[in-house]
């Protein structure tokens, strides 16, 4: 192991095999991390792992008077969530995205899902956030569309796909690295506000999550607490829209020319 | 007692100065636009997330004030491009609301001043609240109009 820009996933227990794999990125609307960190509370999943890597700045999280990593992995036996606390460094997430995937790539995850939020520049008129989809795939594609089977299951109800277009960021990573090395990967993306946190994105997202991975999550709490929630969030959103600016996260806007 | 002195370039002292001018913007930037708390107890004042967008007609400014009170959300401006937003908080906040329990302070308001970077009619100012965020819309000043012949 080389002394500097190293990443590694120390694990804290036994890693389920065939989990899994969600992320909860910070990026757009803080909509994984607000997500992510619903789900923790309500399934009451428990650290499983964290990150260790001199990429990120040199920090600990303080939580109930002990020290945490700001990227963990938490879980149960079905599910794996990998979750950030912190801005990810614009400069450092390829390297951690591609260590995360490829951990998961050894645990022999049976799916990764992505789940986050695409900016829009009417949110505000936006009731209803609808939440888009993709796939690392074509088949997952005409999965996820409802007109095939994948591992026996069948869906009710299409998803809308996000069918052209950019993306930047750490889940365009994920993505990338998923369907380089085969690993099935779904994106769940709500229409979301590009820098203010945004928990009813969130909450719209993991309503569509259970479709996509047996597990039903309550979302009350979430709209609940929507307020408190964006008052507490404002400083990572902050340093997270600055690292997105570093990505040219503004790209995701543009008309893509295909030829 | 002897002292040798260098003689430096023009373009030796030209570099450290602009070395130094580019330090001290730096600096600058990260003190004020984001190594500074997003609170300030002393004036009992939260800052709120904020956004300018430029079009070719307006400017928006927006503002993410969960918790305000509507009828107390005032914009001000302060000058020709600096505007003011204040809002009183329905309620008292706390840190321990924040979940901070090593510092000591309440807010009751939001509070933050916004900077416009083109001229705008700032008397003809249009104002909303809606699900917490407050917008504000400022026509362009159109000093120059080029007629096509």
């Amino acid at each position: 192991m080389s002394l500097t820009n190293y990443v590694r996933v120390v694990e804290r227990t036994s890693i389920p095999s065939s989990a899994v794999l969600l992320f909860g990125m910070p990026d757009v609307g803080l909509v994984g991390v607000i997500a992510a960190s619903h789900m923790i509370s309500e399934l009451k999943l428990e650290e499983v792992a964290y990150i260790d890597t001199d990429l990120l700045p040199p920090m600990i999280v303080l939580h109930k008077g002990t020290p945490h990593m700001p990227l963990r992995i938490f879980g149960n036996k079905e599910l794996l969530l990998a979750v950030s606390e912190v801005a990810l460094p614009a400069n450092a997430i390829h390297r951690i995205m591609r260590s995360l995937v490829e951990w998961g790539e050894q645990k022999n995850v049976n799916i990764v899902v992505s789940i986050g939020g695409i900016p829009t520049p009417n949110r505000q008129e936006i009731n209803e956030p609808k939440v888009f989809a993709i796939a690392s795939n074509p088949q997952l594609v005409q999965w996820l569309e409802g007109k095939i089977e994948w591992q026996g299951r069948k869906l009710d109800k299409p998803f809308e796909i996000l069918r052209e277009g950019y993306m930047v960021g750490p889940y365009a990573l994920v993505l990338q690295y998923c369907m380089q090395r085969n690993i099935p990967a779904v994106g769940l993306l709500a229409q979301a506000f590009y820098n203010y946190p945004d928990p009813h994105a969130a909450a719209m997202v993991l309503k569509e999550l259970s479709r996509v991975v047996a597990v039903e999550i309550d979302v009350s709490q979430l709209i609940e607490k929507g307020e408190e929630i964006r008052l507490k969030a404002r400083d990572i959103m902050k340093r997270t829209e600055r690292e997105l600016s570093k990505m040219r996260k503004a790209q995701e806007y543009d008309i893509p020319l295909y030829v | 007692m002897t002292f040798e002195r260098r003689r430096r370039s023009i373009f030796e002292l030209i570099s450290e100065y602009m070395r130094a001018i580019e330090e001290e913007i730096e600096e600058r930037l990260r003190e004020f636009f984001v190594d500074h708390p997003s609170w300030n107890p002393r004036t009992c004042t939260l800052e709120p997330l904020c956004n300018v967008f430029i079009t070719p007609d307006e400017v928006v400014i927006t503002a993410d004030l969960p918790y305000a009170e509507k009828d107390t959300i005032e914009v001000k401006p302060l000058n020709n491009n600096l505007f003011e937003i204040k809002a009183k908080l329905k309620r008292k906040i706390c840190f321990e609301d924040l979940g901070i329990t090593h510092q000591e302070g309440e807010f009751s308001t939001f509070y933050c001043q916004v900077r416009v970077p083109v001229a705008v009619e700032k008397e003809e100012r249009k104002i909303s609240f809606k699900n917490g965020i407050l917008e504000v819309r400022l026509p362009r000043k159109k000093k120059h109009e080029i007629k096509i012949e």
